[in-house]
């Protein structure tokens, strides 16, 4: 049970676009070198989320991306969804009859799962994710200059 | 990020040897398969794993079968989900060395994926055999 590389990757460029952005286009250039991630592959990733509304593209010289919003009005639970559809920790068919053990299972287990990560993932916003990661990087330059 | 249909399966496996089995009464790979739906092969190789993880016992020969390791009651659905799925973690990189290009002190997302985690664990940590048999019956 795992976060696809789409998810895992694209979340955390958008945080590091977001943190460099300070209102200005931010390259995807820029965001590859410091995440370390392919150039095409991000043009992808930002593909995706410019479709679902979540950043938009500035063209020209200095263009770039541009959240759409304030970080504070995105969660991580749109930005995952986008990126890789609705968190549910169980692959449901709908045709399929389910008997009272495994609706047992589903009530006491998988719903309450899913109910509890996506009131996580809801609750949580691309602003917190930005200012934890400028204070790590800050306690970071700090203990380099010790 | 799911269960797998073996999670789900060993899970089922194990409730319903919960409800069908005890010390004196083991029950037979043949009456948990056509309860269950499953065919037999598929059984005895879920079954395998859930043993090797201590989760359940086996005797051999005419009157053996199967049955709980131990009491229901002191069985977690994570230790039944780590025996067949591994742990259930979110991402890899929160169990183990992986190359994702960044250090981990930088990450911008792990901290995310560690209380995804965290809050997977809260239900599967909290919620026994003995639950999941009671909501049943």
């Amino acid at each position: 049970m795992k976060i696809s590389t789409k998810g895992r990757y694209g979340l955390r460029a958008l945080v590091d676009m977001a943190a460099n952005a300070e209102g200005k286009p931010i390259s995807l250039t820029s965001v590859a070198k410091r995440q370390n991630i392919s150039l095409n592959y991000l043009e992808q990733v930002f593909g995706t989320l410019r479709k679902a509304g979540i950043v938009i593209s500035t063209k020209g010289s200095s263009g770039g991306y541009l959240l759409k919003y304030e970080a504070k009005d995105i969660s991580v639970r749109q930005i995952l969804e986008a990126l890789e559809g609705a968190f549910s920790i169980v692959d449901l068919n709908p045709m399929e009859m389910q008997d009272p053990l495994q609706q047992a299972i589903q009530t006491l287990l998988w719903d309450e799962i899913d109910e509890k990560v996506n009131t996580l993932l809801e609750t949580r916003t691309l602003e917190q994710l930005v200012d934890e990661y400028k204070q790590t990087k800050d306690q970071g330059n700090q203990m380099f200059y010790i | 990020m799911k269960i797998s249909t073996k999670g789900k399966y060993a899970l089922e496996i194990i409730v319903d040897l919960a409800m069908h089995s005890d010390e004196e009464h083991l029950e037979s790979l043949k009456n948990i398969a056509a309860r269950r739906a499953l065919s037999e092969k598929y059984l005895e190789r879920i079954i395998k794993a859930l043993k090797d993880a201590k989760l359940v016992r086996s005797v051999r020969g005419a009157y053996g079968g199967y049955c709980l390791a131990k009491s229901a009651d002191k069985m977690t659905v994570t230790e039944v989900l780590n025996a067949v799925e591994g742990e259930l973690a979110p991402v890899a990189c929160l169990t183990q060395e992986t190359d994702c290009g960044i250090d981990c002190d930088t990450c911008p997302t792990r901290d995310t994926w560690g209380q995804m985690w965290k809050q997977i664990l809260s239900v599967t940590d909290s919620v026994t055999i003995a639950d999941i048999v009671k909501e049943i019956t």
